[in-house]
């Protein structure tokens, strides 16, 4: 049973004063409830694009987008998502940033911030609600972002390279915690990365994107058993698909530099 | 590049079109500048008093700063200057409010709707340049010798940079912040009211900050073209019989006004941009 289908999806840009850019061409894609889906591909290859898409934030030129049968048609309540810069309101304390999400779906404050508490403590800023976005580290910053979407309790968390801009510690330590969300929380996941590794340690499935127009270029299922502690990290099963993954983005370059 | 948008959290837009900063400098209760301003206010009205006591001689021409102290005390007592800088105060604060109302709304409504903007850009943008307190004489005759009339040469003289300063703001809100909202459902009033505004509030405190010191000659030379009561009307009497004193008492107490009200919106102001500051 699909939780998500895309048909077919295309996204082409008009470009100013005419042509077209074809950002993204013909992509079909079935994602299975509770799965966690990691995208990569070289950049220009539309990832970014196909996450906007899944969200409701860009209409696709052509091809369908159904979320439990039903077709997308705009930004949703059973999907969130994380934002590549945390995207924080400066002004907003974090207890307040992780309602704002609720408030503009009406809740009642007096609601929306037992239900912010719990996911602050979720993601372990248990004693940080009342500081700014300015006092916190990239890591938490990032991890409020998160505790901001999961707040809505979406049935699909979208993540755009979410740890891309932390250091390489602090990016490890975010996979395992996001692993340990996700697996309390049991959401289906649709994350991009321009990582091997990142995409390897948290997937069920990568998916390999290739660019000019971006298209799926081949899925690759990672057999590797949950829960994934940061020791999985050295698993040689690992290490065998981040293999396999890279020879096929290497491929996906080689056609970006024979276009 | 994601780099940067990761260390300085959220705005990272022009900051150089921002409000000031705060320079965090509060040393203790008697630095050496609090010093030298404080010389440099007594030892300039030390200056003041010689002058006029040795070098002038004449009342009339220019008073020292002791008489125009006697003169300040002598209107505290007998309810001139209370009744009058009231009557100022009034006219300023009428005309401000609706000022800084009207720019706020109609800065708002040039950047939401494309077309107000095309309509009103080239009007506004020619208004605010030009010394519009020239309007003042044609607004006495249209509203009369009462307080109407400052309140409206007030409002012309506020409400031109609160459109400005509120467009800049409204226009410098982070991208990225609107499809938040936009990912979170939000619709077009919440996400003005929950971005943008609150992008724009520094903008807009310093807007009036900006338009206070404005709005005080625009109540000057309203009274001054006509009035029956107010400080520009001490003036105006006071200088057509050469009573100096009496002059500068008004002139001080619109300085004073002026220098207090300034430090009210720039308070406001550094509180409400203090998140800008903890990055």
């Amino acid at each position: 049973m699909a939780l998500i289908e895309l048909v077919d999806v295309g996204v082409t840009y008009r470009r100013r004063g005419g042509g077209e850019t074809v950002a993204l061409a013909r992509t079909s894609l079935t994602i299975a409830p509770g799965e966690f889906i990691c995208i990569v591909g070289p950049s220009g290859c539309g990832k970014t694009t196909l996450l906007h898409a899944l969200d409701g934030l860009q209409t696709p030129t052509s091809g369908r987008i159904l979320i439990d049968g039903r077709e997308i048609t705009g930004p949703g309540r059973d999907r969130a998502m994380v934002f590549q810069s945390a995207s924080l309101m400066p002004w907003r304390t974090v207890v307040r940033n992780v309602t704002y999400g609720l408030e503009l779906h009406g809740v009642p404050l007096r609601d929306a911030i037992p239900r912010a508490q719990a996911m602050i403590d979720l993601v372990g800023l248990t004693g940080f609600e009342d500081r700014h976005p300015g006092e916190l580290s990239g890591g938490m910053q990032q991890r409020v972002n998160l505790a901001r979407a999961l707040v809505i309790d979406p049935e699909v968390i979208l993540l755009d390279e979410p740890f891309a801009a932390l250091d390489a510690q602090t990016r490890e330590l975010m996979q395992t915690e996001l692993l340990r969300v996700w697996d309390e929380t049991k959401k289906t996941a649709v994350f991009i990365t321009h990582q091997i590794s990142e995409a390897v340690y948290l997937a069920d499935r990568v998916v390999v994107m290739s660019a000019r127009p971006g298209h799926v270029k081949a899925i690759v299922p990672v057999p590797i058993p949950r829960p994934r502690p940061a020791s999985a990290r050295r698993d040689p099963q690992m290490f065998a698909v981040e293999a396999e993954v890279g020879a096929l983005i290497d491929g996906a370059h080689a056609e970006v530099v024979a276009v | 590049m994601t780099q940067l948008t990761q260390t300085s959290t959220g705005l990272v837009t022009d900051d150089i079109a921002l409000p000031r900063r705060r320079t965090v400098q509060r040393t203790g209760a008697l630095s050496t500048r609090n010093l030298t301003q404080l010389v440099s206010i007594f030892g300039g009205l030390a200056l003041w008093e010689l002058v006029a006591r040795f070098l002038i001689h004449n009342t009339a021409f220019l008073a020292p700063p002791s008489l125009v102290a006697i003169r300040f005390w002598q209107m505290l007592l007998d309810g001139s200057l209370v009744y009058n800088g009231w009557v100022s105060f009034e006219e300023l604060i009428g005309g401000f409010v609706f000022g800084v109302a009207a720019g706020i709304v109609i800065g708002a409504a040039m950047v939401q709707w494309k077309p107000v903007n095309d309509a009103l850009e080239v009007w506004i943008s020619a208004l605010y340049a030009a010394p519009i307190v020239a309007l003042a004489p044609i607004l006495i005759i249209w509203f009369g010798f009462g307080p109407w009339s400052k309140v409206a040469v007030v409002f012309i003289m506020v409400v031109f940079p609160m459109i400005i300063n509120t467009q800049a703001g409204l226009e410098g809100v982070d991208r990225r912040l609107l499809l938040v909202a936009r990912s979170f459902c939000g619709s077009r009033w919440k996400t003005f009211y929950t971005v943008a505004l609150p992008s724009a509030a520094p903008f807009i405190v310093s807007g009036m900050r900006q338009s206070v010191g404005r709005g005080l000659v625009g109540v000057v030379v309203g009274e001054l073209f006509g009035a029956k009561a107010g400080l520009g009307n001490i003036i105006t009497t006071a200088s057509s019989v050469f009573d100096m004193p009496t002059l500068f008492v008004a002139v001080v107490t619109l300085a004073l006004a002026g220098v207090i009200l300034t430090g009210i919106l720039r308070s406001f102001e550094l509180r409400l941009a203090a998140w800008r500051d903890v990055a």
